[in-house]
C-alpha cells in the first residue's frame, strides 16, 4: 500500500516536471477569467502563486465583479476574447455560452480518476462529457441536526419522510422550534428537494429544459410546496419563517432555539457562533426531507470548476494548467487547512467535518449531485424564495405558486438567451 | 310598568327555559363525561391488557423457541450433515415463525444463517448476554432499520466453523408492531415498547420511531410535572401498571403503561383522549345533539310563533298607522288645521300635516326640513317657539298661544291657536303642536267689529243727519211759520203779501229739495234706483248745466268754465237725468264751497277708447275753494257726511249730495275721486262710459253756403279743436289767437276776393275782446258775413251792446258742431222754420172738469180741492178708497172726468181702489183718466200705480204746474195712452 502511494507519487512528480521542462510553456502567460469574489479565494491565490512560482509562467487575471460576472463574461466570449481558463459554477447549465464550441472536454485528462464521484459527476453535462476541473471548497448539504438537544429529548434524527414528520411534530411538542427556515434572505432550501427530482431522471430535467414539461407537470415540485406550506402552518419552521436570514441561522442554532436546519458542514466553520450554548460537536447530519425523496437526500457541493478555452493559443498551456491544479502536491498545497468535504480522492490537508465523516454512509446512499440550481435552465434560487414565500404569505396557492415559478423560470431563461 | 314587565314575560320565559335547559345540559354532559371517562379507561385498559398478554405470548413462544432450538443444535452431532440441518432447521423455523434473521453469537461476533459473520454485530445483545448469561430481549439498529432481538445462551457449539455461545432471532421493528398496534381509537393509539429507564425498543409510532426515550419525551413535550414523571418512573421500575392523563402538543392524552412481564419492560400505550372516548363521545355528541338539536327546534318553532304573532301584530299595527296616517293626512288636507310633532331633544320634525303648504304657503319639505321654515309666515313672532319656553311645558301638560300668519303666495293673513303638547312617545319626549285655524272666527269678529263701527258709525250719522236735518228743515220751516205770521199781519198789504208769499214759496222749495234729497238716497241706498237709458246729445246737457250753474257762480261773482278737451261724440247714449244730476252735484258743491270771485273749472274730456261704439268721458270738476282735509275725503262720498268747519257750517246741505252721487256713478259703472287739499280746493273727477249711437250721416252745411270759416281764440287749442271738428264736416277753418289778427284776416280775406263765410270770435281775448272786433270787422267788410261771438259766460248783459256791433248770434262754449249749425241756422236758413204764433195766454186744461179725488187727510184734501178750484173745476172728496170705488160706482156715467187717488189711505189703498174701479160695471170703468197722486215719488211707485190701473203720477206735494201738465195730457186721450205706454 504504501508502495503503491510512493509509485503514484513519483508518476506526478515526473509529469509535472515534464510539464515543468517542455520549453514551449516557460514564461508563457495564461488569462483566467472568473468572477472577482471567486478568484480571491485564498486556496486559489494559492495555486496561482504556486503555479506562477514553480512553472515560471504567468497568469494573467481577468476578474469581474459578482453581478455582471456572467454578462460581461458571455460578452467577452461572443467577441472572440475568450480567456485560456473560464472558472463558472457551472450554474444555469452554461446556457449563456456555447458549451460544445467555447470549451475543451477533459474527458481524458489522467486527474479525472482522482476526482470524487460526486465532484466528478457535477463537473459533467447532460452528455456526460467533463467540462472542467472541480477547484473549489467542497461541501455536503443536508439537514444539521443538534444530537445532544434531540437526545435532551428523548429523541433520535429521522430515516425517512415519515419519521422526519413524527420528529418535527415531537419537537414542536417539546417546545423546540424544529427547524431553522431562513426564508427571509436566503434561496437555497427548495434546491435541496428538487435535486433528487432531477438527479434521479436525467430525463425529466431535459424536458423541463426543453419547454416540453413544466413544473405544473412534475408532481413532486407540488408535493415538495405542500409541505413547506404545511410544516409552516404546523409550526415545524418556526414563527418568523418569513423574516429569518443568513445572520439569524447561527444564533438560532447555537442557542437551541432551533433543532435543525438544512445547510452545508462548511457553513459550521465559517459562519456558525461558536460561543453559544452548543457547540459544532453538537451537531450532526442526516438527509434533508421536503417530502421529494422518502429516504431524503443530500446535496453535493457546488463547485466552481476551471475550464479550458476552445480554439486559443495557449490550449496546451492550458490543459497544463489544470494538470498542474490537479496533482495531489499542489492541490493539497492549496487547500492545507481548509474546511472542506474532498474533491480529489488524494486529498488529505483538508479539513473534513466530523459531521459528515459520520454520516458517510448515509451520504453515500443519499446524496445528489447539485441539479436544481445548476441545471435548470433559468432557475434562480432567490425567484424560488419569492414565490415560496408568497405561498407561505397566503398570497396564492399551491397551483399559483407552481405557475409563478414555472413564469419567473421561462422568464429567467428568456432574459439569458436575448443576452447571449 | 306593568304593561312592560308583561311584553317582557315570553321573552323572560325563554330566557329561563333555555337557562334552565343550559344548567340541565352541563349537569348531564359533565355526568356523561365523567362515566363515559371511566368506561373509556377501563376499555383501554381491557384492550392494552390483551395487547400486553398477546405480546407476553410472543416474548415466551420466542423463549421457547430459543430453547428447543438449543437442544435440537446440541444433539446435532455429525458433522457431516450438522451444519445441513442446523440451515434447513432455521429455514424452515422462519418460514413458519417469520422472523427476519437468525444469528448465532460468540463473543465478539455474531454469524447470520447464511453464514456470513458480522464483527461486532448484535453488539448490545451480546453484552447483555455475557452479562447476564440468560435470555434477553433488545433492540438493535441494523440496514436502517431497527429490529428487536431475543436471544438466548445455549450449549456452545460450531456452525460452519462459527464458536458460538448463544443463538437469536430478530424481527424487524416494523413487523413487530403490527403485533402490537391496535385498531380501536381511531388508529390514533400509539404503542411503544419501553425499558423502565425509558428507552424505547418498539414502537407503533406511525411513519417510524424517533423515540429514544419516552420518559425523556415525555418530560420536555407533556404538561406532566416532575413529580408525576417521577411516580411514572418509579412504577416503571417497580413493574406497576396505570394510567395517567396529560397534554401533549395541545392535546389530552391517556398514557397506560403494564410490565410486559420479562424483566423491566413496559407496554405503553399513548392514546388521544379524544380516541379513547371518542366511541362514547360520539354517543353522547349525538345524545346532546339530539336533545339540543329538539330543543332548538322547540324553541325555534316558539320563537318563530312568537315572530309570527309579533309580525303579524307588527302588521297590523303598521297596516293600522298606515291607515291611520293616511286618513289623518286626508283629514289634515280638508281641514284647516296642521298639526306638528317635533322631537322634544332635536327639534326635528318628525311629522307635519300635508295641508301646511296650502295654508302657510311654507312648501312642506321646507318645513319638513326646518320647522324654523314656518316663522318666515309669521307676522309677530316665530313659529318655533323659543326652547326655553317649550321646555318650561310640564310634561303631559301643554300651553298655547295665538300666532297669526301670512300666507307666503297669496299673502291672505291667516291666525291660529297654537296648542303644544309636552308628552313622551314609546319613551321618546315628544311636542305635539296643533295649530287650530281661527281664521273664519278672526274674520267674522273683523267683520262684527266692522259692522258695530258702521252701526255706531250710521247711528251717529244718523243723529247727525237728524241733528242737521232738524236744523235743515226748520230753518224753512221757520220762514215758512214765520212769513204766514207776516202774511196774516199784512194781508192788507199786497206788495207784502206777494213778497211772503215768494219767501214762504221759496223755503217750501227748499224744504221740498231736503225732502227729495232724503227720499232719493233712501231710494239709491235701497237698491230701488233704474237709469233710464236713452240719447241725449251731450252738447244740449252741458248747455242746460250752463244754464243751472252759471248764474249761481255769477251770483257768487265766480270765474266758471266749460272746457272740452278733444272732440267727444255729441250724441250719447245714457241717462241724461242722472249724469245731469251727477254734474250738477258736483258743480253745485264746487259753486257752494268756493268763496266769492273763486274760479271753477268743469273739463269735459274723452279718454281713449278701443272701441268706436263707446265713449269714455272724464268729466272734471276743479275749483279752488275751501277744500276738504284729508280725513274727510276718506268719506266724502258717505251719507249724512259733511264737514264741520266754520264754513261749511253757514251752507245749507243735508250731507246727501255727494252719497248720491257716488250711488249714481256706481250704478252707471263709472269711477269717482277727489283730490283736495283744505283751503285751496278741490279736484271731483268722474268718468262714465257711454255708448255712441250710430252715425246719423253728414249733412250738407246750408247748401255749401258754409265752406271757409274764421275763428280767433286767444286758446290755440280750442282753435284747433273747432279747426278738426269742421274739416270734418267739409268746412275750411282758419285760426287766429287775438282780436286785431281777427280783423285783419278777416279784411285781407275779404278784400282778396276769398272771404270767410263765417266768423266766430272769443268774447273774451286779450287786447280787442270779440265785440270790439266784430265792430271792426263790421265796419271794414260790411254785414252780410254772419259773425257768432263764443263764450262761456253769460252774454245777456252784452247781448245788446254785441247786437249793435253786429254781432249775428251767440253761441256758448264748448264748441259743439251740432251747436254751431244751430246757431247758423237762422242765418242761412232764415225762412226754414215755422215761426209758431204768438201764444195767446194759456188756458188751464182742468177748467170745467170734474175730480173725484180720495185722500184721507183733510188737509191736503182741503188743499187740492182749493187748487182744483183755482183751476176752475169742481171735485167731489172721498176719505178713503172704498169710499172712492163706491162714489165712482155710484155715479152716473160722465159725472166725473178724472180721477185723482192717493195711495196710502185706510179701509183701501189707491192701487186697490184703482183696479176695483177700472173692474166695475161702470160704464168710464175702463177709460176714466185715474192720477196717482201720492208722497210715494220712487219710478217703482210710477210703475206699480201704472200696473194697478191708474194712468198718471203726481208727487206730493202738488205741483200746480205738473198738475196741469198731467191733467191736460191724460185729458187728451191720444198722448195719454202714448204716456203710459212710455212710461210702462
Amino acid at each position: 500500500m504504501k508502495l503503491k502511494a510512493i509509485l503514484l507519487a513519483a508518476v506526478f512528480s515526473l509529469a509535472a516536471l515534464a510539464s515543468s521542462c517542455s520549453g514551449g510553456s516557460k514564461g508563457t502567460t495564461l488569462t483566467v477569467m472568473g468572477k472577482k469574489s471567486d478568484l480571491e479565494k485564498n486556496y486559489m491565490t494559492r495555486i496561482f502563486e504556486l503555479y506562477e512560482k514553480k512553472t515560471g509562467n504567468n497568469l494573467k487575471i481577468i476578474a469581474f465583479e459578482d453581478s455582471e460576472f456572467e454578462i460581461k463574461a458571455a460578452e467577452k466570449f461572443k467577441n472572440g476574447e475568450k480567456p485560456d481558463i473560464f472558472m463558472h459554477f457551472h450554474n444555469s447549465d452554461l446556457d449563456l455560452f456555447d458549451v460544445e464550441n467555447d470549451f475543451y472536454m477533459l474527458n481524458d485528462e489522467a486527474w479525472t480518476e482522482d476526482l470524487t464521484e460526486s465532484a466528478d459527476a457535477y463537473c459533467r453535462d447532460k452528455s456526460g462529457n467533463l467540462l472542467g476541473l472541480p477547484f473549489w471548497e467542497n461541501s455536503v448539504s443536508g439537514c444539521y441536526y443538534n444530537k445532544t438537544l434531540l437526545k435532551s429529548l428523548g429523541l433520535k434524527p429521522a430515516a425517512t419522510q415519515a419519521e422526519f414528520d413524527v420528529l418535527c411534530q415531537a419537537l414542536c411538542d417539546s417546545g423546540c422550534e424544529p427547524i431553522c427556515w431562513p426564508g427571509g434572505g436566503c434561496s437555497w432550501m427548495a434546491q435541496f428537494g428538487l435535486d433528487p427530482v432531477f438527479a434521479d431522471d436525467p430525463e425529466l430535467l431535459e424536458s423541463l429544459n426543453s419547454g416540453e414539461i413544466s413544473y405544473k407537470d412534475i408532481p413532486e415540485v407540488a408535493d415538495m410546496l405542500r409541505w413547506i406550506s404545511e410544516a409552516a402552518e404546523k409550526g415545524w419552521l418556526g414563527s418568523d419563517y418569513l423574516d429569518c436570514g443568513w445572520s439569524d441561522i447561527s444564533g438560532k442554532m447555537a442557542s437551541g432555539e432551533s433543532a435543525m436546519t438544512f445547510i452545508w458542514d462548511t457553513w459550521f466553520y465559517t459562519d456558525f457562533e461558536q460561543n453559544g450554548k452548543y457547540t459544532v460537536d453538537d451537531f450532526a447530519l442526516m438527509p434533508v426531507f421536503l417530502n421529494t425523496a422518502e429516504s431524503g437526500t443530500y446535496e453535493g457541493g457546488n463547485l466552481n470548476m476551471m475550464m479550458v478555452c476552445k480554439g486559443g493559443e495557449r490550449l496546451e498551456e492550458a490543459l497544463d494548467f489544470l494538470d498542474f491544479c490537479a496533482t495531489p502536491e499542489n492541490y493539497n498545497a492549496a487547500f492545507d487547512g481548509i474546511s472542506t468535504v474532498s474533491c480529489f480522492k488524494g486529498q488529505t490537508t483538508n479539513i473534513q467535518s466530523k459531521m459528515v465523516t459520520d454520516a458517510a454512509d448515509s451520504i453515500a446512499e443519499h446524496e445528489r449531485v447539485s441539479t436544481a440550481a445548476s441545471r435548470i435552465v433559468g432557475y434562480s434560487a432567490e425567484d424560488v424564495l419569492k414565490a415560496i414565500n408568497d405561498l407561505l404569505r397566503h398570497k396564492t396557492d399551491i397551483d399559483g405558486c407552481i405557475a409563478e415559478l414555472d413564469e419567473y423560470r421561462l422568464s429567467e431563461a428568456a432574459k439569458n438567451l436575448s443576452s447571449n | 310598568m306593568k304593561k312592560r314587565l308583561i311584553k317582557l314575560l315570553p321573552a323572560v320565559m325563554v330566557f329561563i327555559i333555555a337557562a334552565a335547559v343550559a344548567v340541565i345540559g352541563i349537569i348531564y354532559y359533565n355526568f356523561i363525561s365523567l362515566r363515559i371517562y371511566e368506561d373509556s379507561t377501563d376499555h383501554l385498559q381491557e384492550i392494552y391488557g390483551q395487547v400486553n398478554r398477546s405480546f407476553g405470548a410472543f416474548v415466551e413462544r420466542n423463549w421457547g423457541l430459543l430453547g428447543e432450538w438449543g437442544d435440537f443444535f446440541a444433539a446435532q452431532n455429525d458433522p457431516s450433515t450438522r451444519d445441513a440441518e442446523i440451515s434447513s432447521y432455521i429455514a424452515e423455523k422462519r418460514d413458519y415463525w417469520g422472523f427476519s434473521e437468525f444469528c448465532f453469537l460468540s463473543e465478539d461476533s455474531c454469524m447470520t444463517s447464511n453464514g456470513t459473520i458480522i464483527p461486532g454485530g448484535l453488539e448490545k445483545t451480546r453484552t447483555e448476554l455475557l452479562s447476564e448469561n440468560k435470555p434477553v430481549m433488545s433492540g438493535e439498529s441494523g440496514d436502517g432499520q431497527d429490529q428487536t432481538v431475543f436471544a438466548a445462551p445455549v450449549e456452545r457449539g460450531e456452525y460452519r466453523g462459527f464458536g458460538y455461545f448463544a443463538v437469536a432471532i430478530s424481527y424487524n421493528n416494523a413487523d413487530m408492531a403490527s403485533s402490537l398496534k391496535v385498531d380501536a381509537f381511531s388508529g390514533k393509539a400509539k404503542c411503544f415498547v419501553v425499558h423502565s429507564s425509558g428507552e424505547v425498543l418498539l414502537s407503533t409510532q406511525a411513519g417510524g420511531n424517533v423515540f429514544e426515550n419516552y420518559l425523556t419525551y415525555l418530560g420536555g413535550a407533556s404538561d406532566l410535572d416532575d413529580r408525576e414523571l417521577a411516580d411514572i418512573s418509579q412504577d416503571w421500575a417497580t413493574g406497576a401498571q396505570g394510567l395517567k392523563q396529560c397534554e401533549i402538543g395541545g392535546e389530552s392524552q391517556c398514557i397506560l403503561y403494564q410490565p410486559i412481564g420479562y424483566r423491566d419492560y413496559i407496554l405503553l400505550s399513548v392514546v388521544p383522549q379524544s380516541a379513547v372516548s371518542a366511541g362514547f363521545l360520539s354517543v353522547q355528541k349525538i345524545t346532546v345533539y339530539v336533545l339540543v338539536t329538539i330543543f332548538l327546534l322547540i324553541s325555534a318553532a316558539a320563537i318563530t310563533a312568537v315572530i309570527l304573532r309579533a309580525r303579524k301584530q307588527s302588521h297590523k299595527n303598521r297596516t293600522e298607522l298606515i291607515y291611520r296616517e293616511k286618513m289623518f293626512d286626508v283629514l289634515s288636507i280638508s281641514v284647516d288645521d296642521i298639526f306638528v310633532m317635533i322631537d322634544a331633544e332635536s327639534h326635528t320634525v318628525d311629522y307635519i300635516s300635508p295641508n301646511t303648504e296650502r295654508l302657510l304657503g311654507i312648501p312642506i319639505q321646507d318645513a319638513r326640513k326646518d320647522i324654523r321654515a314656518l316663522g318666515r309666515c309669521a307676522v309677530s313672532r316665530d313659529f318655533v317657539v323659543p326652547k326655553d319656553e317649550l321646555e318650561k311645558i310640564p310634561l303631559n301638560g301643554n300651553s298655547s298661544w295665538e300666532c297669526e300668519y301670512v300666507h307666503q303666495s297669496t299673502g291672505e293673513r291667516r291666525w291660529y291657536k297654537m296648542t303644544i303638547y309636552h308628552m313622551t312617545l314609546q319613551g321618546v319626549r315628544k311636542y305635539i303642536s296643533v295649530m287650530s285655524d281661527r281664521t273664519r272666527e278672526q274674520q267674522m269678529n273683523q267683520k262684527l267689529q266692522e259692522a258695530l263701527n258702521a252701526a255706531q258709525s250710521a247711528n251717529e250719522a244718523k243723529s247727525n243727519f237728524l241733528s242737521n236735518m232738524s236744523h235743515d228743515i226748520r230753518t224753512p220751516m221757520n220762514a215758512i211759520v214765520g212769513f204766514s205770521v207776516l202774511l196774516e199781519k199784512d194781508a192788507d198789504r199786497p206788495e207784502k203779501v206777494r213778497e211772503y208769499t215768494k219767501k214762504i214759496a221759496a223755503s217750501s222749495q227748499h224744504l221740498l229739495s231736503l225732502i227729495n234729497d232724503v227720499l232719493d238716497m233712501s231710494k239709491i241706498e235701497s237698491g230701488k234706483t233704474s237709469l233710464n237709458v236713452d240719447c241725449f246729445s251731450l252738447p244740449r246737457l252741458l248747455e242746460e248745466i250752463g244754464i243751472i250753474i252759471m248764474p249761481q257762480a255769477k251770483a257768487k261773482k265766480q270765474d266758471f268754465r266749460i272746457n272740452l278737451q278733444g272732440n267727444p261724440p255729441e250724441r250719447l247714449i245714457g241717462d241724461k237725468l242722472r249724469l245731469n244730476q251727477i254734474l250738477i252735484n258736483l258743480l253745485s258743491n264746487a259753486v257752494k264751497y268756493t268763496q266769492d270771485g273763486g274760479k271753477i273749472d268743469f273739463n269735459i274730456a274723452e279718454l281713449p277708447n278701443q272701441s268706436r261704439q263707446y265713449s269714455t268721458l272724464r268729466f272734471t270738476v276743479k275749483d279752488n275753494g275751501i277744500g276738504m282735509s284729508e280725513e274727510f275725503q276718506k268719506k266724502v262720498f258717505a251719507p249724512f257726511s259733511r264737514e264741520i268747519n266754520s264754513v261749511t257750517n253757514k251752507i245749507q246741505g243735508t250731507g246727501l249730495g255727494m252719497a248720491i252721487t257716488k250711488n249714481l256713478v256706481d250704478l252707471m259703472g263709472g269711477i269717482i275721486g277727489v283730490e283736495s287739499k283744505t283751503g285751496e280746493g278741490s279736484v271731483f273727477t268722474v268718468e262714465l262710459t257711454f255708448a255712441v249711437p250710430e252715425d246719423e250721416g253728414q249733412e250738407a252745411w246750408f247748401g255749401g253756403k258754409v265752406s271757409k270759416m274764421l275763428i280767433a281764440d286767444d286758446e290755440e287749442d280750442i282753435c284747433r279743436s273747432v279747426e278738426e271738428l269742421m274739416e270734418d264736416v267739409g268746412v275750411e277753418v282758419s285760426f287766429v289767437t287775438d282780436g286785431d289778427a281777427a280783423v285783419e284776416e278777416a279784411v285781407r280775406a275779404h278784400d282778396s276776393g276769398s272771404g270767410y263765410n263765417v266768423i266766430l270770435l272769443d268774447w273774451k281775448m286779450p287786447g280787442t275782446d270779440g265785440v270790439a272786433a266784430a265792430k271792426k270787422i263790421r265796419e271794414r267788410i260790411g254785414a252780410d258775413v254772419p259773425i257768432l261771438v263764443l263764450t262761456s259766460y253769460d252774454w245777456s248783459d252784452i247781448e245788446d251792446e254785441a247786437r249793435e256791433a253786429g254781432i249775428s248770434a251767440f253761441m256758448p262754449k264748448p264748441f259743439f258742431v251740432s251747436t254751431f249749425r244751430e246757431a247758423l241756422k237762422p242765418l242761412f236758413e232764415p225762412y226754414s222754420e215755422e215761426k209758431e204764433p204768438e201764444a195767446e195766454p194759456e188756458e188751464s186744461p182742468m177748467k170745467g172738469l170734474h175730480f173725484l179725488v180720495a185722500e184721507d187727510n183733510e188737509l191736503n184734501a182741503e188743499i187740492i180741492t182749493e187748487m182744483i178750484e183755482m183751476e176752475g173745476a169742481t171735485c167731489e172728496t172721498a176719505v178713503n178708497g172704498l169710499e172712492a170705488a163706491e162714489m165712482f160706482e155710484k155715479s152716473e156715467k160722465g159725472r166725473f172726468d178724472l180721477i185723482l187717488m192717493d195711495v196710502q189711505m185706510p179701509v183701501m189703498n189707491g192701487y186697490d181702489a184703482t183696479k176695483r174701479i177700472r173692474a166695475s160695471s161702470h160704464p168710464d170703468a175702463a177709460k176714466i183718466p185715474i192720477a196717482a197722486m201720492t208722497a210715494n215719488t220712487f219710478a217703482e211707485d210710477v210703475r206699480d200705480a201704472l200696473a194697478s190701473g191708474m194712468n198718471g203720477h203726481l208727487a206730493k206735494p202738488i205741483d200746480m204746474k205738473a198738475m196741469r201738465e198731467l191733467i191736460g195730457r191724460l185729458m187728451r186721450p191720444e198722448i195719454s195712452d202714448k204716456e203710459t205706454e212710455n212710461e210702462a
